[in-house]
């Protein structure tokens, strides 16, 4: 069916969002248990088949991170701070370390940096085919492109193996720079995985991006506006879906993005047919930083002794991770344990959009909207 | 590691001295992009209102509680950034204030900057802070199993914390 | 005949009956066949508990393909559902929703535990918010260690898990 999609969609009734239920509207627990990444509850009202409005209810994964990472040191706080996300775990690291690093006075050397930049943009490609599965597979119902995502994740995971020792947990960045060099072939498969990477990722398009049933399902679904996106604070792809150019390797360059060259992938609409296309072009982009660091990586140590103890300040550093601005201020008192970590993550910071978009809509977009956010509730719970 | 010149943050911090000569205790620029400012905690709708009309700091990044028994105080953190604005886009502006220990009560800044919406409700309920004139401000992580005190205070200690 | 002995005759001929049926069908092919009914069609409920649920999607990916064993994640109604995978960190708050999730399934139901922080806490065992041991909530059939453990792990475990069926009486 060509029709065009936005006359397809009737028009949503005017309704007011209020607290007080009127008699024809039913709350809806969409409980924390439902397909999709993590546990999350959202109480919708419903008017017939429109959502007035919806109330997320978090806090089923919460465990505590930044209370306890008052009791452990500061190394022995990389394992448990980078189980948030677990499938973009080097930038929740790498957020962690930047601040100990400037309160330490580190330096790490460029080889250090580079081999940092080429795992966490490995770590951006399979965060957003894991993305791309779950979205794919679970909230709009394409089971191909489900099992594709995670076939193609498994070759990265292979390469991040063979670099990092782990599958998903690497603990790969202590304060310093990273643990391992490059193990002896790991150019040669990279670039061959690249290879094949690259001549998958039209096929992605054809199947799933440019699939005309998603693109009904998400044009003009969820239309953020740039200036709602800016007074909202959202980050990430939600960002850069509404117009805003904004990302930190440009902005504050770390590890070796300040030599590199690469673009940031901006779309004008806001809806959520953009936020994919953002995540897409940015799997592009990240194929080209790889091959150029590859290629440009400087010999030399890879690595500074840090020190157990951190002086005492107080800092904050932040990278770019795939759903979003990670920041962490880490304060110390001159012990090996930090005094307070505060985590500020894409997750929880994008979750005001959620009740935001969804008003008026059908309760058959309530997932598009909601796999189109990226929120993953183990990294917004902590 | 080579100097960058820190006019823009030094701009900042005039025109911010100008404006609150009694509020802004104290400013500090930590390094490049990072700004911290220390003020009374009346006047927090003020200089809130002042940040995003003149300056263009449009929204808060995040909200943290600092918890010091030792000096009988709580400190709440507000992460200030700007998008509208290229020109100052990359710096992060901390806003500090610090609130008595017995009696953490500080004005809601969600009128101006409503991205600060759930980290209000999450300092609220790990820190015990209330923000008064907040529209929904009820726990938002441990809502329906945690009878307790707020968890993040030093004084509250868990017996299994940190046991090996 | 008098009302009380023809109810007492009857309660007594049934009993007997549901004795023989029982002792056919729980003995024999007739066993055979419920046992490798079930676990040749285990479907696991749609629950993501925490991280570990990176490596259960990995699973249930072309890689190890679970499907040749029966094993989709298809059904939406939890009545439906056989197999309930803990992964991960179960919060005090989530503790209250698995157990009704747990009592909604129908029997034969089974469940595993997987991850360390499932098995008995893991990484975050002295967490305030977190209960320690699943086992606290419901039975648990096969535990899997790891953090988080490999798919090949998982897979290994639904093998045993199937090996268990397999052995186990249809009339528990």
């Amino acid at each position: 069916m060509t029709t065009n999609p936005s006359q397809a969609r009737p028009p949503a009734p005017p309704t007011a969002v209020t607290k007080t239920p009127e008699p024809s509207t039913l709350d809806v627990s969409v409980g924390p248990q439902h397909p999709g990444s993590g546990h999350c509850r959202i109480l919708i009202r419903v008017d017939g088949d429109y959502i007035v409005s919806a109330d997320p209810d978090i806090g089923y994964v919460h465990r505590g991170c930044e209370k306890i990472a008052e009791y452990r040191n500061y190394v022995s706080n990389i394992p448990h701070l980078e189980r948030p996300n677990i499938a973009d775990a080097i930038h929740l690291n790498w957020a962690y370390v930047l601040p100990i690093e400037e309160l330490q006075g580190i330096d790490v050397p460029p080889r250090g940096r580079y081999i940092a930049t080429i795992a966490a943009e490995m770590n951006r490609i399979m965060s957003h085919l894991y993305w791309m599965a779950i979205m794919a597979g679970v909230f709009s119902g394409h089971t191909t492109a489900f099992m594709w995502g995670f076939g193609d994740r498994d070759l990265f995971i292979e390469l991040a193996e063979m670099l990092t020792g782990a599958r998903l947990t690497y603990s790969f960045l202590p304060p310093g720079g990273p643990r391992r060099d490059l193990p002896y072939g790991f150019e040669h498969r990279l670039t061959k995985l690249l290879d094949y990477f690259e001549k998958r990722l039209p096929e992605y398009d054809r199947i799933f991006f440019s699939n005309p049933l998603l693109v009904a399902r998400t044009k003009d679904v969820g239309i953020l506006k740039r200036e709602e996106a800016m007074k909202l604070g959202v980050v990430g792809p939600v960002l850069r879906g509404s117009g805003v150019k904004n990302d930190v390797r440009k902005m504050e360059p770390y590890g070796a993005f300040a030599d590199l060259d690469f673009e940031i992938p901006t779309f004008e609409e806001g809806d959520s047919y953009s936020r994919f296309r953002v995540r897409f072009e940015e799997m592009k982009q990240s194929v080209s930083i790889l091959r150029q660091a590859l290629q440009n990586i400087p010999k030399g140590p890879i690595a500074r002794k840090a020190p157990l103890a951190v002086p005492e300040g107080e800092a904050t550093g932040r990278v770019e991770s795939s759903r979003g601005e990670i920041a962490y201020m880490v304060m110390s008192d001159n012990s090996d344990k930090p005094y307070r970590v505060k985590i500020m993550n894409g997750s929880f910071r994008n979750l005001i959009a959620l009740p935001f978009l969804l008003r008026n809509v059908h309760v058959a977009d309530m997932p598009i909207i909601y796999g189109s956010l990226d929120y993953w509730p183990v990294e917004a719970d902590r | 590691m080579a100097q960058i010149a820190l006019s823009r943050e030094e701009t900042l911090i005039n025109q911010l001295k100008t404006r609150f000569p009694q509020e802004i205790k104290e400013t500090k620029i930590d390094r490049a992009r990072r700004v911290t400012v220390t003020f009374e905690k009346d006047q927090v709708l003020d200089i809130a209102k002042f940040m995003r009309d003149e300056l263009g700091f449009d929204h808060v990044k995040g909200v943290a509680g600092v918890d010091y028994p030792a000096h009988k105080k709580l400190e709440v953190l507000y992460f200030i950034a700007s998008y509208s604005k290229p020109e100052i886009q990359d710096i992060i502006v901390i806003l500090k204030t610090e609130l008595p220990r017995d009696n953490p009560v500080v004005n809601s800044v969600v009128s101006i900057w409503p991205s600060a919406h759930f980290h209000e409700r999450e300092t609220f309920e790990m820190f015990g802070v209330k923000f008064e004139g907040h529209p929904d401000l009820r726990k938002l992580l441990t809502l329906d199993n945690w009878e307790g005190p707020p968890p993040m205070l030093k004084d509250i200690k868990f017996p299994e914390m940190g046991q090996r | 005949m008098s009302a009380e002995t023809l109810q007492d005759f009857a309660g007594v001929w049934i009993g007997k009956m549901s004795e023989v049926v029982r002792a056919i069908t729980g003995s024999g092919p007739i066993k055979y066949l419920i046992n490798w009914s079930r676990m040749y069609s285990l479907w696991p409920v749609h629950i993501t508990t925490a991280c570990c649920s990176a490596e259960f999607g990995a699973m249930m990916g072309p890689r190890l393909d679970p499907e040749r064993f029966g094993m989709q994640a298809v059904a939406g109604s939890l009545r439906q559902c056989d197999l309930l995978i803990v992964e991960g960190t179960v919060t005090k708050k989530m503790a209250k929703r698995l157990k009704v999730v747990y009592e909604q399934m129908a029997k034969p139901r089974y469940v595993v535990a997987m991850g360390d922080c499932a098995c008995s806490g893991g990484l975050f065992h002295d967490s305030y918010s977190i209960v320690n041991d699943v086992h606290k909530l419901f039975p648990v059939d096969v535990y899997v260690p790891g953090c988080p453990p490999r798919p090949e792990a998982l897979l290994s475990a639904i093998v045993k898990l199937r090996e268990k069926i397999r052995r186990e009486e249809v009339f528990a």
